[in-house]
């Protein structure tokens, strides 16, 4: 694997890594009476993400890495559906792809 | 699709400061971690990023991040409000370039555009509101 390749995936893995955090600090807003315990397990979520993303930066640009985190929203937007519930419209999941498609572009650049 | 939803003013400026801070976050962090020798183990990079004032301002941008986004959240459902940070893609890619002197391949742009284009459309569904702590629509 070439140091580029292993700058993307811990990206990639930073971002579902990120999904989880973002729907636990979502679910602090929800379920008010543990909002201390929801905002403590999304910021511990989010420190394993910042680990592999500073990982990440020593091998790609920022300019490179940060436009792939864009793969967070795909796993925002599943685990929203999954986890918390909110209803996905076809105009969203076309808005996932996109994204993908985006994401794949530059990392096929990278 | 909600076209004339009315978005409140403090979620407004709450989305603002996230892609303010979420596009200072990203300069200073790469600043940060460019001044890492490569040869260092990893406790020698855990004593140098610990003595390093500038990942000090990292865990400053983090907090405030934090507390903003936090904020964010109690008015806005999360897959409505995220969506909105894409414009730190256009900021951070722009000021990369000018102040870190980095390069962007033409395909990157159209990346960046496409990826932009999802999240617009991402953000025109409806604002689906959850629990007691959403904004009504």
């Amino acid at each position: 694997m070439t140091p580029t390749a292993f700058g993307v995936l811990l990206v990639v893995v930073s971002t579902v890594v990120e999904g989880f955090g973002q729907t636990f600090l979502k679910k602090s807003a929800l379920d008010v009476s543990r909002r201390s315990y929801w905002i403590m397990l999304g910021v511990g979520v989010l420190i394993v993400e910042v680990v592999l993303y500073s990982g990440a930066l020593r091998y790609l640009s920022v300019s490179t890495a940060f436009p792939i985190t864009s793969l967070s929203f795909v796993m925002v937007t599943l685990l929203s559906k999954w986890l918390l519930g909110e209803h996905v419209m076809p105009l969203r999941w076309l808005g996932v792809a996109l994204i993908l498609i985006g994401s794949s572009l530059i990392v096929a650049h990278a | 699709m909600p076209s004339g939803v009315r978005v409140p003013l403090r979620l407004v400026i709450g989305l603002a400061v996230a892609i303010a801070l979420d596009t200072g976050l990203q300069l200073v962090w790469k600043t940060g971690v460019a001044e890492i020798p490569d040869s260092l183990s990893v406790w020698e990079t855990v004593v140098v990023v610990a003595l390093n004032p500038i990942f000090l301002l990292v865990i400053v941008f983090m907090a405030a991040q934090l507390v903003n986004w936090l904020k964010v959240l109690d008015h806005a459902d999360l897959s409505y409000a995220k969506p909105f940070t894409s414009l730190s893609y256009v900021t951070v890619c722009c000021l990369s370039v000018l102040l870190l002197g980095e390069h962007v391949a033409p395909m990157q742009i159209v990346g960046i555009v496409v990826v932009i284009a999802g999240v617009w459309c991402v953000s025109m569904t409806r604002p689906a509101t959850l629990g007691s702590g959403a904004e009504p629509e």
